[in-house]
């Protein structure tokens, strides 16, 4: 608002001075009753109308400086705008019209009444980027895959040399190109021009089931089980059943409830896998009555069956039942190769499952690259006095920095009894051990319970179902002893408990220190699951061997290469880390992927050190056709070859535009908040142009609108005159 | 003929005053006695099985009572001094049907001759050592006490055939070297000199293996591994026969506690 009077200012003040001046010279002369026993009322009285006044006053004042409203408009038939359609795949979903239909016809509303502004018009089909084009009536939504950020950038430098006054885009901002990042939304924002976005399609859609998310390890051993997580959104509560199939063979099918009050429901499902090699595992879940969308019911993921056998160290001080039962319980595991150090009289150890004579001949290992070349490593009843300074530091760069994991089992001389808790490796274990002044070792009878963790772990999964599994754990003989392990970390997870006449106690902890694991489990005597149960009984061979397997399949090897999704939907993002045998980060060698399709397409690319990790060495990859995909990333030094890392992953192209269709206002509301503009939903149509009208960006002029002269004014001054007057005549007495 | 005779009779009445003698004063063990709760990793179980009509000795003894403490008391000392085996100072008594036997995967049996086991204890002897229990059994001679022991040990493994243990089983190794078969005599050697009794000239290390090659029973034929732990404290025994029935034990409670 400005003032379009040309009277100096000091005269407005002047004449404020005089008028508040008068006004107050009245009231002074009027304070003659104030000696009668209402003075405070009188008072009151004398002040209201002086107020009243001096608005009258100053509203007049206000009057006289003529003010003016002054806005910035589009200059008529000098800008243009941008409207960008979003024709992804996930725009031809809808009921009695598809949601390209519906943003069309928001369109065409929008642009009807323009007269007046005589915009210029551009259009832009965008899905993975924006294309220009001449109409919309030939639109189709086939494309596969939503970049917003991308496909508005590309309006935004297409149109930076014109004057457009603004992007209005319709979308069902189901995002499948990422990016939508504050930095990568602010740089939006600096080409100032507002994006106005308009919402199609429905945010519920209760015929619909989508499996948002399937998570589940790359990698696994011959004969394992696998957890799949699953994640399955739902508007309306339902009955399904999610089935597994390893390519067109199914593997496993269970019912499952979707129940009211929670739009996404979390499922497991356990699978075997037999044989080594690939596995592409196909999860889907059964349609609902009426349901169209299908494609977002099923999701791929490919699993590595390792023909890898994976070593694991058990140094043991006494020679006792649990050691025994445990070899026993992993004697028929071909994939997991357990040897032992067993102290069995104060001068003499003794070796099992070794490779060759000299392995371990001279004890527990003293160099780095001996103990590394373990996955596992298990501590027993043995004092922590038995090792020398540098072989516990190792032990601790075991875990650290190998990523090895780190079972300490309990034991008359283990534990807080062999003085572990003042050891080198008590920070990495997850809990505070006792100190071994104090026996915490009792050879006493405990039950066992699964925890809410425990119950979640693959790891303790005697039967596949969870209520079957609870009653397997329930039903488990006693334990033959336990140890009492202390205050827990703040990270460790508790997986058993023990019940003892001590009350419950932790008995399965575990947590991750640095690159790898460390569990300890409070009990030697485990060996009376097996002793106690009938002989097919399996509970306790079961125990162990998914102990083991989870412990050796969590350490990585030294070197390694991840293929994961990448920023954008159509590419993938390689990452590969090479160590050496005493796994030393490598940084002075060069890194080359070999990408090759299942059809035999095969094409290299370099990866380029990682920043910030050493020995880490990262690319983005693009993947042009759907399929399975193997990745090699090579690694040589001065042309001569240093290690080879191999990964592989299912790819299937334009998947995610099947995914999370539903109408996403979030990202569409950030994108208009972030530049400027404001998101529509489908009935505010109406208001974009009004909008357009008043954009700050483009060709604009202004418009002056003198208000002094409006009715609304005169009217004001007479409701202060005609109430002053009123009260006066009420108040006789003034 | 005469002289061997003569010989023969008094050396058995040596041998039952002997046997009276140091019976003086010891009670006869008692099943029911109750037992500190797992005071120790390994406790010596002896195996108190159903005998046959001649399982009782001529003062009323069972057979399966032979040797019965010292000899696991003295062994018991040394598997805590030669070992790192956390010991139960006090040996304990089971029959084959008693369930608490699967708290304990070792057991011992003696004068195994004389047992008769019927099929329920069979049974409950196999599913102890199908899951992983070890017997060893000891002190019976001559082919009347192997018939009788086979009758009842094909009660519990009918299809399981019974071998020589052979010299590089790790039995033989897992803690000494046992590559001499020397038969370990019993008491009588003191008195008579011989090694041998009940026509049993030559010992047997014999043995029943699971599926997976590990050694469940650990049969002990023409031998006597319990009188020399028993009189490891008498002078007259022979003390280098002492040592190696040490050895054997040892190896079998070792070979037990990780194979």
């Amino acid at each position: 608002m400005i003032y379009a009077g040309d009277w100096p200012g000091w005269l407005f003040v002047l004449l404020i001075v005089i008028g508040v001046s008068g006004i107050g010279l009245m009231m002074y002369r009027r304070r003659a009753n104030t000696g009668s026993p209402t003075a405070t009322t009188h008072y009151a009285k004398l002040a209201v109308v002086a107020a009243l006044q001096v608005a009258m006053l100053m509203t007049i004042v206000w009057v006289l400086r003529q003010p003016t409203l002054s806005t910035e408009q589009l200059r008529a038939g000098e800008n243009s705008v941008a409207f960008a359609l979003d024709t992804s795949q996930s725009m031809s979903y809808g009921e009695s019209e598809s949601r390209l239909a519906s943003a069309v016809r928001a369109f065409a509303a929008a642009t009807a009444d323009d007269s007046a502004l005589n915009l210029g018009v551009q259009l832009y089909e965008m899905s993975d980027r924006a294309r220009r084009v001449e109409s919309f009536l030939s639109s189709e939504a086939l494309g596969t895959q939503t970049a917003l950020l991308a496909s508005v950038t590309d309006v935004l430098r297409e149109a930076r040399f014109s004057p457009l006054a603004a992007i209005v885009l319709a979308s069902d901002g189901a995002d499948t190109g990422g990016g939508l990042t504050p930095a990568a939304l602010g740089e939006v924002a600096a080409f100032g021009v507002p994006v106005h976005t308009i919402g199609v399609g429905r945010e519920l859609i209760p015929e619909d089931l989508e499996l948002v998310d399937l998570v589940l390890p790359e990698k696994t051993l011959p004969g394992s089980s696998i957890t799949a997580r699953l994640s399955i959104r739902h508007d309306a509560p339902a009955n399904t059943r999610i089935k597994v199939y390893n390519d067109d063979l199914l593997l496993e099918s269970q019912p499952l409830e979707l129940r009211p009050g929670s739009q996404v429901t979390t499922a497991w499902v356990n699978v075997r896998l037999e044989e080594a090699g690939h596995h592409h595992l196909r999860f889907s879940i059964d349609a609902l009555n009426g349901e169209r969308e299908l494609r977002n019911n099923s999701r791929s993921a490919l699993v590595e069956v390792a023909d890898d056998s994976y070593r694991v160290l058990y140094f043991e001080g006494e020679p006792r039942w649990e050691y025994k039962f445990m070899r026993r319980a992993l004697g028929d595991d071909e994939d997991l190769q357990l040897a032992s150090l067993l102290r069995v009289s104060p001068n003499k150890f003794y070796r099992q499952g070794i490779d060759s004579p000299d392995q371990l001949e001279d004890g527990f290992p003293t160099q780095r690259s001996e103990l590394f070349a373990y996955d596992a490593l298990i501590i027993g009843s043995v004092e922590a006095a038995s090792l020398s300074e540098s072989q516990i530091a190792m032990i601790h760069d075991f875990v650290s920095e190998r990523g090895g994991s780190l079972l300490m089992i309990a034991g008359p001389n283990g534990l807080g009894n062999g003085g572990w808790g003042q050891s080198g490796i008590a920070s990495v274990l997850p809990a505070r051990l006792p100190g071994s002044s104090t026996n915490s070792f009792f050879r006493k009878k405990a039950g066992v319970e699964l925890t809410p963790h425990g119950a979640d772990e693959q790891m303790l999964r005697l039967a596949d179902e969870s209520i079957a599994n609870g009653e397997k754990w329930a039903a488990l003989p006693e334990i033959a002893d336990y140890q009492l392990t202390g205050s827990l970390r703040p990270a460790a997870i508790v997986l058993l408990n023990a019940q003892t006449d001590k009350g419950d106690i932790p008995l399965l902890i575990g947590q991750q220190f640095g690159r790898g694991h460390a569990y300890i489990l409070a009990t030697g005597g485990t060996w009376r699951w097996q002793m106690s149960m009938p002989v097919e009984d399996q509970s306790h061979e079961t125990f162990w061997r998914q102990l083991l397997r989870t412990l050796v399949s969590q350490a990585p090897n030294n070197v390694s290469l991840t293929a994961g999704a990448g920023d954008a939907d159509s590419a993938v993002r390689l990452r590969a880390e090479f160590r050496d045998a005493a796994f030393a980060p490598l940084d002075d060698i060069a890194v080359t992927a070999i990408v090759t399709h299942q059809s035999g397409e095969t094409f290299s690319t370099a990866l380029a050190p990682a920043a910030d990790d050493r020995g880490v060495f990262l690319a983005e990859v693009p993947l042009a056709e759907s399929g399975t995909w193997y990745f090699e990333a090579i690694a040589e030094r001065n042309g001569e070859p240093v290690g080879v890392a191999r990964s592989s992953m299912h790819f299937e192209a334009g998947q995610e535009e099947y995914f999370g269709f539903r109408r996403d206002n979030r990202n569409l509301e950030r994108l208009s908040q972030a530049t400027g503009g404001q998101h529509l939903g489908p009935g505010d149509i109406d208001a974009l142009p009004e909008l357009l009208r008043y954009s700050s960006s483009g060709i604009t002029e202004t418009d002056y609108r003198p208000i002094w002269d409006a009715p609304a004014i005169f009217l004001l001054l007479l409701l202060l005159k005609g109430g002053e007057w009123l009260l006066r005549r009420r108040w006789s007495t003034i | 003929m005469r002289r061997l005779f003569a010989k023969t009779l008094g050396i058995s009445a040596i041998l039952g005053l002997t046997v009276i003698a140091s019976g003086q004063g010891v009670d006869a063990p008692s099943l029911q006695a109750p037992v500190r709760e797992a005071p120790g990793e390994f406790q010596f179980v002896r195996l108190a099985y159903s005998a046959n009509r001649y399982g009782r000795n001529s003062w009323g003894r069972q057979m399966w009572q032979t040797d019965w403490p010292e000899a696991e008391h003295h062994f018991l000392k040394g598997v805590e001094r030669l070992t790192r085996i956390a010991v139960a100072e006090q040996g304990r008594i089971l029959t084959p049907l008693d369930d608490s036997i699967f708290d304990y995967p070792w057991i011992y049996a003696v004068e195994v001759g004389y047992w008769s086991l019927n099929e329920q204890e069979a049974a409950h002897m196999r599913e102890y050592l199908l899951k992983g229990g070890f017997l060893m059994v000891d002190d019976f001679h001559g082919a009347w006490e192997w018939s009788s022991f086979l009758a009842s040990m094909q009660r519990v493994f009918p299809d399981r055939p019974i071998v020589d243990i052979p010299e590089n089983d790790e039995a033989f190794h897992v803690i000494y070297d046992l590559d001499q078969r020397i038969q370990i005599p019993s008491l009588q050697i003191i008195y008579s000199g011989v090694t041998w009794e009940k026509g049993g000239y030559t010992p047997h290390w014999r043995g029943i293996y699971d599926d997976d090659g590990r050694l469940m029973v650990a049969i002990n034929h023409n031998m006597d591994i319990g009188d020399a732990w028993e009189h490891a404290d008498w002078p007259e025994y022979p003390e280098n026969m002492t040592a190696l029935a040490y050895r054997f034990g040892i190896n079998y409670l070792v070979y037990a506690m990780t194979h």
